[in-house]
């Protein structure tokens, strides 16, 4: 088991909890997708499990380590990354600048930092060309490799994604899939939450339904496909 | 308005230079101001009073200690960069984790108070008698038919070589890398493990030691007294929107602007009038570009 | 819940219950009889700045609290409205009671072009705009000394007498009671302004831009309204201040950042978006500033620190003891 989470509760405010006992796990070298409606809590859920929010009740397990109360700046020291929702490189810093800063944590490991390019630039071709250039101008889909390729310059051993694929054209869709994909084949654990719950399901293994802050199904990917048409109904 | 003046090239260059001795200062105001300001979006109004502060430390070391005065701009970069950080960490802080609408409009008047405490506190503690120092350093050189003391030059020298080390400390240091993606995007920054809280406390503590190294520097000009700061604050606010809020590069060419501006204004007007002319350029400014004169309209905010 | 049925009464004679009027008298009672009875300069004195300093605070609180509009060169206006007044006797011999007009007239017309030429600024950058428009306002009057007499300082003559009351020099209470007369209107307006739909779509306006504009309501045209209403009651205060004053100079502690600093932290304190409050805090903060005359510039330390205190600790200010005394 490398992530657990287990009976987390948590919310934004004291009154109003977002999350009421939601308990998921996702192992290594596997895709883990939570799908459910808007505001189910998918994105509550990542936040927690990164520090942002200390749950109020529950558990969050790393590798048999609670990683409950260390903040977001640890994380990546306990092997876990995380893709915020939306836009997230810095515009106004190059390329490389951007890596940089995804190899932030390694600090002064100068060989560390350099084999990390190395692999990166070995298989984003198109990054090292532009390596020079402001992120900000990159196109729509290079910005998202750009991110993604930063998220892997620590080697992490977990990876959080949150809706990875909202808001690209559908060519770059498959693009970022293929990318997950082979994340998954370098064995990284991989927690996404999606919209794109057709799409998903083609690089799931395990799939988990959040529904107003609760487990709502779970099971594995074979299962889903027929079940699919049905939760989805249950959501409207 | 003489016309003769006007076309005298010797007299033009002249104020020309000038102009740019009192740029370079209002640079250097400016880009603290505006470094705080493109990371945290807060507007220090109490940056005049970092400047006073500055002003007092250079009095104590080259004066009362009779150090050489690099070592008393030495001290004020020093002293204010704790001292910033001190502000930031205890009273900012504060009001930007509990964030919230206006917070931003929430620290502009938590600066105000914190202006109004540290002027009658120096009133109380120092007193209002002026302290300055006549020249820092005595002479003038000839460059072709014009003359400069070597005291302004000294002052040019040392805004610019500051501004320098300040631009390749963020353009190519760890910490300048992590402030730079602090400000473009928070949350981004702390994803990637960069202690933004720390960032933030870093960057308040240049800004003031920016101010300090000014009031130091200019303490010909700038005597200290409690209230010195005020002239100071304002140039450098002028200064920030007409660089564009936030950028740092824009406030250095629009300090340089203003003060060549208010060089020729001083000289074909009467004395007073050039503050009404930065007021109206201002004014002008936020009209019609509010992202100021050296930002592209994308990204801003106002 | 009880089942029965209450014939509706309209909205402001719900508001009065018989504590609330007994209060609103006990008050009345201390602002008309404590000076007059008192027979003391001193506390007549402290009195007038306190209810002027008062109603300043309440109509910035009218831009800040309602309309979430900060205007950071406040002292500006009261600046332009001083002088209106003051130079329209000086130069042609306009009567102060026409000339307190006129100075609101002149600020209405100050307030309504810094509305419109701030139409797409918020928050920050209004701040930054109205300080340099109050600036410009001071230091024109600094640098036309021909008019103005600049920092020579204008001597002002006193308001001439009315329906057989005088108002020389001297005549205090006299002053004090016109004072009263003009805040209460003040007040009384702007109450039921913000309690108007005006207020409505002041408020909605300070919570969120973009989402009352998607209501159909011109949050330009009620920045209009806020910022002209509010620059015309400080222009007609303004005019009263400049003739009770005697002598108007454009330092900037009589009408630059420390003046607007003083007001902005009576607002502050009071209480934002009460109006009341903030005659509860000038009462409060002018008081002790009298008061303690002697204490000198910690007085000033002690001002700078309540408006950090209440930044930081009590944001809604003296409303937020409201529930305990009042
Ligand atoms: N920063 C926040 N403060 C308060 N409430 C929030 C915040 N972010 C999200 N919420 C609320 O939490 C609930 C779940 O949001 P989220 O986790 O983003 O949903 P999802 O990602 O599943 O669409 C929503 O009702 C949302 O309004
Ligand atoms: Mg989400």
């Amino acid at each position: 088991m490398t992530l657990e989470v287990e009976g987390v509760t948590a919310g934004y405010t004291r009154e109003v909890p977002i999350l009421q006992g939601v308990d998921l796990t996702a192992q290594q070298g596997l895709v883990t997708v939570i799908i459910g409606p808007n505001g189910a809590g998918k994105s509550t859920l990542l936040k927690v499990i990164y520090g942002y929010l200390e749950p109020r009740a529950g558990d969050v397990r790393h590798f048999g380590k609670s990683i409950i109360g260390l903040e977001p700046k640890d994380m990546l020291n306990e092997g876990i990354a995380y893709l915020i929702q939306g836009h997230s490189v810095f515009p106004k810093m190059t390329v490389h600048e951007n890596l940089e800063l995804g190899a932030w944590t390694l600090g002064g490991d100068r060989a560390a930092v350099q084999a990390a390019f190395e692999e990166v630039y070995d298989h984003y071709p198109r990054l090292k060309e532009k390596r020079s250039q402001l992120a900000g101008v990159l196109s729509g889909g290079e910005q998202r490799m750009l991110e993604l390729a930063r998220l892997t310059m620590t080697s992490p051993r977990t990876i959080l994604l949150d809706e990875p694929s909202v808001g690209l054209m559908p060519k770059l869709v498959d693009t970022v899939y293929d990318e997950i994909a082979r994340l998954k084949e370098k064995k990284y654990t991989i927690l996404m939450v999606d919209q794109n719950v057709k799409k998903s399901m083609e690089i799931a293994d395990y799939v988990y339904v959040l529904q107003l802050g609760q487990n709502r199904h779970d099971g594995p990917q074979q299962d889903f496909i027929e079940r699919l048409p049905e939760i989805i109904r249950e959501w409207i | 308005m003489d016309l003769d003046l006007l076309l005298n090239p010797i007299i033009l260059s002249e104020i020309l230079l000038q102009g740019m001795v009192r740029g370079s200062m209002y640079a250097l105001m400016g880009c603290g101001l505006s470094l705080i300001f493109g990371l945290m979006g807060v507007k220090n109004f109490s940056h005049g009073e970092f400047f006073m502060l500055g002003t007092y430390m250079m009095y104590f070391v080259a004066v009362m200690m009779d150090m050489p005065f690099l070592a008393g701009i030495f001290a004020a970069a020093v002293v204010l960069f704790i001292f910033g950080m001190l502000v930031e960490r205890s009273l900012i802080a504060t009001l930007r984790k509990r964030a919230g609408r206006d917070w931003l409009l929430d620290a502009f008047v938590l600066t105000i108070g914190m202006m109004v405490v540290m002027q009658n506190l120096a009133l109380l503690i120092f007193g209002s008698r002026r302290r300055g120092i006549a020249r820092l350093v005595e002479g003038s050189v000839d460059i072709g038919p014009i003359s400069i003391t070597l005291e302004r030059l000294t002052i040019l020298l040392v805004a610019v070589l500051v501004v320098i080390v300040l631009w390749a400390f963020i353009k190519y240091t760890r910490t300048g890398k992590a402030i730079r993606a602090t400000g473009q995007d928070p949350d981004a920054a702390q994803t990637l493990g960069i202690d933004v809280n720390r960032v933030y406390t870093y960057t308040f503590g240049i800004g003031a030691a920016l101010a300090g190294i000014a009031g130091g520097l200019l303490i010909s000009i700038f005597p200290a007294y409690p209230t010195v700061g005020f002239q100071p604050v304002i140039k450098s606010i002028a200064v920030v929107i007409l660089g564009g809020l936030g950028n740092v590069p824009g406030a250095i060419a629009a300090g340089l602007l203003l003060g060549v501006i208010e060089a020729y204004s001083l000289f074909f007007f009467a004395a007073g009038w050039q503050n009404v002319i930065t007021a109206i350029l201002v004014v002008l400014v936020l009209m019609v570009r509010p992202y100021g004169l050296f930002s592209s309209a994308k990204g801003e905010r106002p | 819940m009880s089942a029965v049925a209450y014939p509706e009464k309209p909205a402001f004679l719900r508001e009065v219950t018989f504590w609330r009027v007994v209060k609103v008298l006990i008050l009345l009672g201390f602002l008309i009889f404590v000076p007059f009875y008192s027979d003391s300069r001193f506390i007549t004195t402290v009195f007038i700045s306190a209810v002027m300093f008062g109603v300043f605070a309440a109509i910035y609180d009218l831009m800040i609290g309602y309309g979430g509009l900060i205007n950071f060169g406040y002292a500006g206006f009261i600046a332009a409205g001083a002088y209106t007044s003051a130079l329209a006797w000086f130069h042609f011999g306009i009567s102060p009671w026409i000339g307190m007009f006129l100075g609101g007239v002149m600020c209405a017309v100050l307030g309504f072009l810094l509305g419109v030429i701030s139409l797409r600024l918020r928050g920050l950058y209004l701040a930054l705009m109205t300080f340099f428009v109050g600036e410009a306002i001071r230091f024109s009057i600094a640098n036309t000394p021909e008019y103005t007499r600049g920092m020579l300082g204008l001597s002002v003559a006193p308001l001439p007498d009315l329906f057989g009351i005088s108002f020389a020099r001297g005549e205090l209470l006299n002053y004090y009671y016109l004072l009263l007369v003009m805040g209460a209107a003040i007040m009384i307006f702007m109450t039921v302004l913000v309690r108007s739909k005006f207020g409505l779509a002041f408020k909605a306006m300070r919570e969120d831009q973009l989402a009352t504009e998607s209501l159909g309501i011109s949050t330009t045209r009620y920045k209009l309204y806020n910022f002209t209403i509010a620059s015309f009651l400080t222009g007609i205060l303004a005019g009263f201040y400049a003739h009770y004053l005697g002598i108007l100079s454009p330092t900037p502690e009589e009408f630059g950042v420390p003046k607007t600093v003083q007001i902005l932290t009576i607002t502050y304190v009071g209480g934002r978006g009460t109006l009341w409050g903030s005659l509860f805090s000038g009462f409060l903060l002018i008081g002790f500033q009298e008061y303690f005359r002697a204490l000198g510039a910690w007085r000033l330390v002690m001002f700078g620190a309540l408006l950090i205190f209440v930044m930081l600790y009590a944001r809604r200010g003296l409303a937020g003891l409201k529930k305990y005394v009042w």
